[in-house]
């Protein structure tokens, strides 16, 4: 094997096009580099993650016997799989492979001194070579995957992952915290650009959802614990009882007197606790409200029937999670356009359910009060500016555009106007933001339509106040307009809807749970947005839908059908491979002293064995490689230096330490 | 050759197309991907970095080409176009041309020993013919694959390369061949191209000197470009004043293309990023309607580029003509101050829309070979875009990325992922899926 | 090509889910700081034993910033167990008289721009008031060489 053989290292320093030969001097740090013991090449390349690039390595292990590589390039996380699979290809293990990050980490960040770019390249180039002297070649560790996948979230992204992973020829168990499917998307009544029924487009989905052998569907449960590893999750749910039967059902709910706001309607309307949010849910039985239940007994038939919750724990193993759980739309701080303190301020999703309980041909009204003149205003929520608008409880502005709204409010806008030809309508606008596949048709149906828009600046927000005393309407909107210079026009309206944003979700702990991380607009982070869109840092846990960021009906099920191809191929083949970045113990000098089964925090990881030997009890740790997970607590507690994570070893980050810190004067003297 | 037997046929080897190909052929699934370029790559190799994380653009495409070439169960046809598509059970017969290369691809190292010797120069389209390249070339410097391909209509034969080429790769003999592949099913993948600037009289119908398209400045910003740097093509000077024309062939009535381009507000303001790095004294001004930067993480880089000095104003321009020293006068109302002003620049970059490769406005391409209908806007049509929004009317035939309509790299990626997701269920569901899979090399 | 060894040296030991990711994230945003900063991806830094930082002085490094993932970490014992690590290394590097403020341990995230800017900041300009690390090994050398002599 060429990896037992004294190294043969092979250098190679990336041009990355520019970006890092526009700082660091790729040449002289190749020809400085050579200078160093069992360096056989070194070599620059403008592109070494080109096929070209990747060709000329794999042509140095074969013909020049290279066989420990070092590539400064790009940041590893970009590339490192890229060269892992060309050294592969030429048959070298694909960890006797070193990569430095010479562009996130110096290029980028020292562009204004060249010279110290470039004398810090060198050195971490030089760090690379003392590491890859010391690389061992290391086999992944190989584990079973259930061909299982969890999704989480029952609304449209959840619903279409799990279908599309089921028809993969895998198992789903889909776990939906409500008492029914659907989501948001059953709040709409149509969606856009087609104007099909929104219900009947999610009736359609989750019909073949529940019709499906391998899809199992648990309504009221939630996530409670998960352990485990991509292949090989635990999960902990557990799962509320449904509190009616098929049988009583109907009658329990007719004879329950109880109320709440229903949250369907944002609180427009009542309901019942035990209830069904519209006809046609599914699954069709009612369902107890657990949380708002007074705990009352409801009279049936003259027995007094008292409802128990009894919640049910189980676990599921599944190789893969999906986590679709979806966003909140933004709610406005008392006082925000008036919001909560005039009863004439709604938001768009209020409007949408009050114009639903509105029946055709009924006249629009807002508490009672005909309505001829009606505001929209946009962005609330989304587009905030430091300084301008109330930070969230975080103590952030929501600085990211909610992507839905402007379609969205065009579309109520459209919706009106054909429900109420002679209802005067104001769009209060930033940019118009309909660019969508049959979006923009929207935008000039409405301007057809003879809706007015104004359009106002970001940092001079409209106001909305009680109108004087006296005035017909009971709502003052006033708004600096950008399309006519500037000039602060006065509108008085029934109606102010406020196009509220979309807000990343709490989600009870489930991310610190499954350690998948938000980016800076708090939603949850993809690796990358292009490279890996869809897949979380933590092997086998996806992203689909609105949890990623907002996204309307379309947008959200391309990426839960991406989210399903990403599954299929992780566990289609019913294993997976795991890097070995584990603990290993060096049976030589392993005396048994137990001091890293006492520190590591991981359930079977590692453990004390006694083993025989030339007559004696001796003991001595072993590790399980598939519950480590390569920390290294053990490392620094054992007295005897006798472990180690493989592939970042002690010994090794002691040579790049030393070489960081060596005199570089005379290697530095030779590629003058 | 011989006739292959496939799962899936990824026509467009773009962005699109390959991560539909990857993600098929990660699950299993027997893949060819047929591209009419000799590399696949498709636009966004060309680009120079990314909105809104700015990447260096081939090292995002490059390992995705390089995966592409190197997987075990895809077929890669470069230079080769779909002739006809006919339904044969519950898949398809296709019907393929090979275009001669005049290279044997099985003989060329890439080693480019024949384009250094060639002595024709020819405008490099991929250089949006800001450039030149030989009769004979490997496309780019990161082509995949890494072959050459002669270009027979500037060609003077003259025999030069046949002598130079070390492995007597080149055969001026070739034809172009026809062969037949059986596949499950289809995807399209076949992407967009700007629309024309000749449509467009008031802005000079590309006949103004210092009025660019912005893959030309893409090609200007790119390492990999013709010059690498930004400067005026009329002259060459290095322009100080450098204006953008948003929604120059989108939103527009007169055009017969009302639909919004959806990428142009983000790679204008990520060239006027770039341009104040590459050229820190230039003026920049952004004319614009609506600024629509609706993604992840784009508000806040179009936040960024204000903060940096970007100039931004509204109004839609009305003409553009030019002066004597052929700097670019832009006509505009300023809707802010309610002027209709006229203001001189050294260059101007037209914001240009998207419109379908297969627009019938330009040479037909392999849309027409599958006869799918299309859409109002000219894009494939999908029937039900809010329940599966990668199918197409035809059964086994999906569709994705800008084949479908404007959309910007990330979500090309997506619905790419996306259509394999649809594919391969199909191919499963009809229960014709071809034998042999190999798993990847690596992951 | 001429080399800089009149800069005193950083050494940044950086969590692949925290500090070198969030060093990648300063270089996407372009951000400068200085290049005397020598960043090493770990996967946790309980693996180092506080002899390690010891070693890493006596090389020639000035200054160790361990920029972990505190309790945001994929590792359970990280926080604490990091903690307690690089206390005993304070302890050690007082009886060895090397100033404790060259070793600091700071949570950073993968987006943490600014709080890496700021360590790295900080750190270099304490350097920059106390010098090279080799001299106040040399100091305490020749001290202890004075000591002997005194006592002998």
């Amino acid at each position: 094997m060429p990896e037992n053989q004294e190294p043969r290292i092979g250098v190679y320093v990336c041009h990355c096009g520019g970006n890092i030969s526009g700082a660091v001097q790729c040449e002289l740090i190749a020809k400085a580099l050579k200078q160093l013991p069992n360096v056989t090449i070194t070599r620059t390349d403008e592109s070494l993650c080109s096929d070209a690039g990747q060709s000329m390595i794999e042509a140095d292990i074969k013909e020049l016997g290279v066989n420990r590589v070092v590539i400064g390039a790009c940041a590893p996380m970009l590339h490192e799989q890229t060269f892992r699979g060309a050294v592969t290809r030429a048959g070298l293990n694909p960890y006797l492979y070193q990569h430095i990050g010479l562009r996130e980490q110096d290029s980028w960040v020292h562009g204004h001194d060249k010279q110290a770019a470039t004398d810090k390249a060198l050195r971490l180039m030089s760090a690379g070579v003392a590491k890859a002297r010391l690389l061992q070649p290391l086999e992944p560790i190989r584990l079973g995957a259930e061909k299982h996948a969890l999704v989480i979230g029952g609304g449209v992204a959840g619903l279409r992952s799990a279908l599309d992973i089921a028809r993969q020829g895998l198992r789903v168990s889909l776990v939906e915290r409500s008492p029914f499917l659907g989501g948001r998307m059953a709040q709409l009544e149509s969606v856009f650009p087609t104007e099909e029924e929104a219900r009947k487009l999610l009736h359609a989905l989750i019909e073949k959802v529940a019709a499906h052998p391998d899809i199992t569907i648990f309504t009221q449960a939630e996530v409670t614990g998960v352990a485990g590893y991509v292949g090989n999750f635990n999960v902990h749910v557990q799962q509320h009882t449904r509190g009616v039967t098929n049988e009583n059902a109907e009658a329990l709910m007719a004879a329950c007197s109880q109320e709440v706001p229903d949250e369907f309607n944002y609180g427009l309307t009542q309901r019942k606790v035990i209830y069904k949010p519209y006809a046609g849910c599914y699954p069709s039985t009612p369902a107890v409200d657990w949380e708002n239940y007074n705990g009352e007994p409801i009279s049936l038939n003259g027995k007094q029937v008292v409802l128990k919750d009894e919640p049910k724990a189980f676990e599921l193993n599944v190789g893969a999670v999906v986590v679709a759980t979806g966003f909140d739309p933004y709610t406005p701080p008392q006082g925000e356009y008036g919001f909560g303190e005039l009863p004439q301020v709604v938001t768009l999703p209020h409007l949408i359910r009050h114009l639903a309980l509105t029946k055709n041909g009924q006249p629009l009204q807002w508490n009672g009060r005909a309505i001829r003149d009606v505001a929209l205003i946009h962005c609330v929520g989304s587009r905030q500016v430091e300084g301008i608008h109330q930070p969230q409880a975080d103590g952030q502005v929501n600085n990211y555009c909610s992507r839905v709204c402007c379609t969205a409010t065009l579309h109520m806008t459209a919706e009106l106007h054909k429900r109420y030809p002679q209802l005067n309508i104001f769009d209060l606008h930033q940019d118009i933001r309909t660019y969508g596949r049959g979006h923009e048709e929207y935008y000039r149906r409405t301007l057809e339509d003879g809706v007015r828009f104004l359009r106002y600046n970001g940092e001079e927000l409209p106001k909305v106040s009680a109108a004087p005393k006296g005035d017909i309407h009971p709502v003052l909107v006033k708004v600096k307009d950008r399309l006519t210079y500037g000039e602060e026009i006065e509108i008085p309206v029934d109606l102010v809807v406020l196009a509220v944003g979309f807000m990343p979700r709490d989600i009870h702990g489930l991310e610190k749970m499954l350690k998948v991380s938000r980016g800076a607009d708090r939603f949850l982070l993809e690796v990358h947005p292009k490279l890996r869109p869809v897949e979380t840092a933590v092997n086998g846990i996806v992203l689909a839908g609105t949890a990623q960021g907002p996204m309307n009906i379309q947008e959200s099920l391309s990426a839960a059908s991406a989210a399903a191809a990403k599954v299929a191929s992780l566990l289609g083949r019913g294993h997976v491979e795991l890097p070995p970045f584990v603990a290993s113990v060096d049976e030589h000098k392993c005396n048994g002293t137990g001091a890293c089964v006492e520190v590591c925090l991981y359930e079977g990881a590692i453990a004390l064995q006694t083993f025989e030997e030339n007559g004696e009890q001796i003991k001595r740790a072993v590790i399980t490689p598939a519950n480590c997970v390569g920390c290294g607590a053990c490392v620094s507690a054992c007295p005897n230096q006798a472990i180690d994570v493989q592939g970042w070893t002690l010994a090794q980050y002691e040579a790049m330490v030393e070489a960081i810190g060596a005199d570089m004067s005379a290697l530095a003297e030779v590629a003058s | 050759m011989d006739n292959l037997r496939i799962d899936a046929l990824i026509i467009g080897g773009g962005i699109a197309g390959m991560q539909s190909a990857l993600d098929l052929a990660d699950q299993g699934f027997q893949v060819a991907l047929v591209e009419r370029e000799p590399s696949i790559g498709g636009r966004m190799i060309t680009l120079s970095k990314v909105f809104p994380t700015l990447d260096c653009c081939s090292c995002i495409t490059t390992p995705k080409m390089s995966a592409v070439a190197h997987h075990p169960n895809i077929h890669l046809l470069t230079y080769c176009e779909v002739q006809s598509v006919r339904e044969h059970g519950t898949g398809f017969d296709i019907s393929i041309l090979q275009k001669p290369r005049y290279v044997d691809v099985s003989k060329c190292t890439g080693c480019r020993d024949c384009e250094y010797e060639c002595p024709i120069t020819v405008p490099s389209p991929f250089d949006r013919n800001l450039g030149a390249y030989r009769a004979i070339r490997v496309p780019f410097s990161t082509a995949v694959p890494q072959k050459a391909v002669l270009d027979p209509e500037y060609c003077l034969w003259c025999g030069k390369c046949e002598q130079v080429c070390p492995v007597e790769a080149i055969d001026f003999t070739q034809q172009p061949e026809t062969f037949n592949i059986e596949a499950a099913s289809i995807v399209m993948a076949t992407g967009f191209d700007l629309t024309p600037m000749e449509t467009k009289k008031e802005y000079g119908a590309g006949k103004l000197h210092n009025v660019i398209d912005p893959l030309m400045m893409e090609r200007f910003l790119a390492p990999t470009g013709p010059y690498g740097r930004v400067l005026r093509p009329g002259d060459g000077k290095e322009p100080t004043s450098i204006a953008y024309v948003q929604c120059a062939g989108s939103r527009d009535e007169t055009l017969n293309i009302t639909y919004c381009s959806r990428v142009c507000c983000m790679y204008a303001i990520k060239q006027a990023m770039l341009i104040s790095g590459a050229l820190p004294m230039a003026e920049i001004t952004i004319y614009y309607m609506d600024i629509r930067t609706f993604g992840k993480g784009y508000e806040q880089f179009y936040q960024n580029a204000k903060a940096m000095g970007v100039e931004f104003v509204r109004g839609k321009v009305a003409s553009i003509k030019e002066d004597s020293d052929q700097n670019p006068i832009v006509k505009v109302e300023m809707t802010d101050i309610g002027e209709i002003v006229e203001r001189t620049h050294d260059l101007v970059v037209l914001s240009q829309g998207i419109i379908p490769a297969s627009s019938p406005i330009l040479r037909g391409g392999s849309t027409q070979a599958v006869s799918l209908p299309l859409g109002s806007d000219g894009f494939i049509y999908v029937p039900a875009p809010d329940s599966a929004p990668c199918v197409t009317e035809r059964a086994g035939i999906f569709v994705t990325g800008t084949a479908m309509g404007p959309m910007d790299i990330v979500d090309s990626i997506i619905s790419a992922s996306a259509a394999a997701a649809e594919a391969s269920a199909y191919i499963r569901e009809n229960g014709n899926r071809v034998e042999a899979h190999k798993e990847a090399l690596y992951a | 090509m001429s080399v800089q060894n009149q800069q005193p040296k950083i050494l940044i030991l950086g969590t692949l889910s925290g500090g070198y990711a969030g060093a990648d994230s300063t270089g996407q945003s372009h951000l400068d700081y200085p290049a005397n900063t020598y960043i090493l991806p770990v996967m946790s830094p309980v693996m180092f034993p506080p002899e390690f930082y010891l070693r890493a002085f006596e090389r020639g490094i000035d200054g160790i910033i361990v920029m972990y993932s505190g309790t945001d970490s994929p590792y359970k014992v990280e926080a604490e167990g990091t903690a307690k690590l690089i206390n005993r290394a304070y302890q050690m590097m007082k009886e060895r008289g090397i100033d404790i403020r060259r070793l600091r341990l700071a949570a950073i995230c993968t987006v943490c721009v600014k709080p890496f800017l700021k360590e790295v900041n900080q750190m270099n300009d304490l350097l920059k008031g106390i010098g090279f690390v080799k001299d106040e090994l040399a100091g305490r050398a020749s001290a202890m060489a004075g000591k002997e002599t005194a006592h002998g």
